[in-house]
């Protein structure tokens, strides 16, 4: 009994090997499926697809099952305007970049920022908004009153985001007065954080200025606002995949046009609580 | 695909830190849990009805609970009790508390399994006490349990990828800040996979080795 | 509680995916478990590879990588599919072994017994094997039901509204966590419980009509 079945048990572990590498050698021949354009999806009345997050106030939130904010009222002027097929996805944050980027959505209609590294992945549309990120922190937390005294504390933030690729600078501007960048603690989205900043887990939270408006407006009482934590503010983008230049120009003349009638201002006005008048139409941010 | 794999690759030191907090989480909740479950294991056997019941009551609660829904509850509950910790010592608390509860059932199976016989023929050698317990019944419990065991920590280790959802910088989460930092979530999440099969085949050889040594015990 | 109905929508999707994942579950476990039973050469190596990854993999792990992953290799899923495509893998895994062990453990005499008989091996298994083989999986087949429902919470990150969603959003909006969690709690222990009570009340079905044998 016992040679036979070691044999067997030899025949098994080779199978098992070629079957595992015949499995890894057919990864590579697996690619993102074949980014159509614009003109050929509107062609082949293949549906369009935007992804926008779930839970970003104000840029996009979903209030008693229904999705509103500054892109989501956008996106539904853009659909009313599409004479094809125009639709929206709403995911985490987690994997919505990714997904615009591998060719599974056309656009990310979302409150992004631009910088360097996303620059290598994608375009970016003419920005609709432009911040400078600044530090939340609890209101009745009187050990912070500046940067200084940031030192040594546990800071929230989002993954994968701006925000926390910025952190450098802020890293910078605490050393230069003496002190020391604190824990950083990642968020997949930032209602997590604000919880945590409330219930003491954390004691600041980065987000762009108008993210934390939006808070403080939700929450009154429970926050305040600090100084920037950057040295120049951020631009806030809609990507769509490096060479996509078809999506991109149909974003673009969308956003000319509710610029031109006004509704860009209103729903800025609307959401933001500020217009922005100045926006350039194309940014290279220097981080 | 290969870009993928090279880029996500590139970064391997986030998945070694995020795999050495897997392990070191899992090893410990392994640890942890298996001596408090023998506490718990030993007052479901108790004399006591109370605490025999409020033991029962314990181990069947956690084994209707979903581990993330728990590690949430400790996650938000415990700073409601004024007890500030971060999310590493939440995470493990969740961890080891819920695993106490099946590493009980453990040890009491395996207690109630044991084998008479072997038992009184120790006695009648005029084995009694520690010594008892040490040579005779330790080793029965440890054979018997060691499959079972090695079981629990294959769940254990697959318990933690959820403490991500918490902020802990375990490997699920260090694949999945990777792959939005750089766009590959396919070869991320995989390399995640991998790691995670690799552990678990560990795990399993050494509990065949721990078996074949009780083979070769009981002759 | 004024968030108590967006509670339940979440569960009634939590249990829905729930059960299609079960359902597909359970037939393509078996489906699995006789491809490794009868030894199919290169498919039953392929399954003992694909049984052995799965079960390793955390189900968070997996869904991530099926929902965000699966568009780098071409295949568009909705978040929905991508839920269910994720419980039923991972169930499907571990119902194979459970097949497995009750096939492997059926007693020889009854195949030959069959055969002899000159019933082909189709019907022989529909008709011998199966009916049998059921009642031994059923108890270890029901268990692995309630460690499904145990793991659904995996996927609320990427972006279903489950039970668990919908807990975690109520208590963002009103920083008041632990009232939604412990509710969702409460429902996922009533959920897991029916699964048992049910299992036991079909275990006894089975032995009134087919007896111990």
């Amino acid at each position: 009994m016992k040679p036979s079945s070691f044999r067997f048990r030899m025949q098994v572990r080779s199978w098992k090997t070629l079957a595992v590498v015949a499995a890894m050698l057919a990864i590579p021949a697996l690619g993102p499926a074949q980014a159509q354009s614009l003109q050929e999806k509107i062609k082949n009345h293949q549906p369009v697809v935007v992804v926008t997050e779930d839970d970003y106030r104000p840029f996009e939130y979903i209030e008693n099952g229904k999705p509103v904010g500054l892109d989501n009222e956008l996106f539904q002027l853009m659909k009313a305007d599409a004479k094809f097929d125009l639709r929206q996805e709403i995911i985490p944050w987690t994997g919505l970049l990714a997904g615009v980027s591998s060719g599974k959505y056309d656009a990310a209609v979302t409150g992004s920022l631009i910088n360097q590294e996303r620059m290598k992945a994608f375009d970016f549309a003419m920005p609709v908004a432009a911040n400078m990120h600044k530090y939340l922190k609890r209101k009745n937390d009187n050990s912070i009153k500046s940067i200084k005294d940031l030192s040594g504390k546990t800071v929230g933030v989002q993954s994968g985001s701006v925000l926390f690729a910025r952190l450098p600078e802020l890293q910078k501007m605490i050393e230069k007065t003496g002190g020391k960048m604190g824990k950083i603690v990642q968020y997949a989205s930032y209602p997590e954080a604000y919880q945590d900043l409330a219930n003491g887990r954390v004691d600041y939270v980065v987000n762009v200025e108008i993210g934390l408006l939006s808070v403080m407006e939700e929450r009154p009482g429970v926050f305040e606002i600090g100084q920037p934590v950057v040295e120049s503010p951020s631009y806030v983008g809609w990507p769509v995949k490096k060479g996509n230049k078809e999506m991109l120009d149909y974003l673009n003349d969308f956003l000319r046009k509710v610029k031109a009638n006004g509704k860009l201002e209103e729903l800025q006005k609307k959401w933001l609580k500020t217009s922005f008048k100045n926006l350039p139409e194309h940014v290279e941010p220097n981080f | 695909m290969i870009r993928d794999f090279a880029v996500a690759l590139a970064h391997y030191d986030a998945y070694l830190n995020g795999l050495w907090n897997t392990l070191w989480l899992s090893a410990a909740t392994l640890v942890l849990a298996s001596l408090a479950g023998a506490a718990v294991a030993a007052l479901m056997l108790a004399r006591n009805k109370a605490m025999r019941l409020a033991a029962a009551a314990f181990v069947d609660a956690m084994r209707c609970v979903p581990f993330l829904l728990f590690a949430y509850l400790v996650y938000y509950g415990l700073p409601a009790l004024s007890l500030q910790l971060d999310s590493w010592a939440c995470g493990l608390i969740a961890l080891v508390i819920y695993h106490t509860a099946y590493m009980a059932e453990i040890v009491r199976g395996a207690w109630t399994n044991l084998s008479r016989e072997q038992i009184e023929a120790g006695r009648a050698y005029g084995f009694a006490g520690f010594p008892l317990f040490r040579r005779i019944i330790l080793p029965q419990l440890f054979f018997a349990s060691v499959p079972v065991i090695g079981n629990q920590s294959i769940y254990i280790l697959k318990d933690s990828a959820f403490l991500m959802i918490i902020t802990v910088p375990e490997l699920t989460f260090a694949a999945s800040s990777v792959q939005s930092t750089y766009f590959v979530p396919f070869a991320s999440f995989v390399i995640a996979m991998l790691l995670y099969w690799l552990v678990t085949l560990g795990i399993e050889a050494a509990v065949k080795r721990v078996e074949l040594a009780a083979e070769v015990r009981r002759g | 509680m004024p968030y108590l109905p967006f509670l339940l929508q979440g569960a009634l999707v939590t249990a829905s995916i729930s059960l299609v994942a079960i359902a597909l579950g359970i037939p393509l476990g078996l489906a699995l478990a006789i491809v490794r039973w009868q030894r199919i050469p290169l498919l039953s190596q392929l399954v003992a590879l694909y049984v052995s990854v799965v079960r390793a993999t955390p189900a968070i792990t997996l869904a991530l990588l099926i929902f965000f992953g699966s568009p780098s290799i071409g295949i568009v899923l909705d978040a929905t599919t991508a839920a269910i495509l994720t419980l039923l893998i991972n169930t499907s895994a571990f119902n194979c072994e459970i097949w497995r062990a009750a096939l492997i453990d059926f007693p020889r005499d009854q195949l030959e017994a069959a055969r002899a008989y000159g019933m082909s091996p189709g019907l022989a298994f529909r008709r011998v094997i199966l009916p049998q083989v059921w009642r031994t999986s059923l108890p270890a087949l029901v268990n692995e039901m309630t460690l499904l429902v145990k793991a659904s919470p995996a996927l609320a990150v990427i972006g279903i509204v489950d039970l668990t969603r919908a807990a975690s959003r109520i208590g963002a909006a009103t920083y008041r966590p632990l009232p939604p969690f412990l509710a969702a709690t409460v429902i996922y222990m009533l959920m897991v419980m029916l699964l048992v009570v049910a299992q036991r009340h079909v275990e006894r079905m089975v032995r009134e009509r087919y007896g111990t044998g």
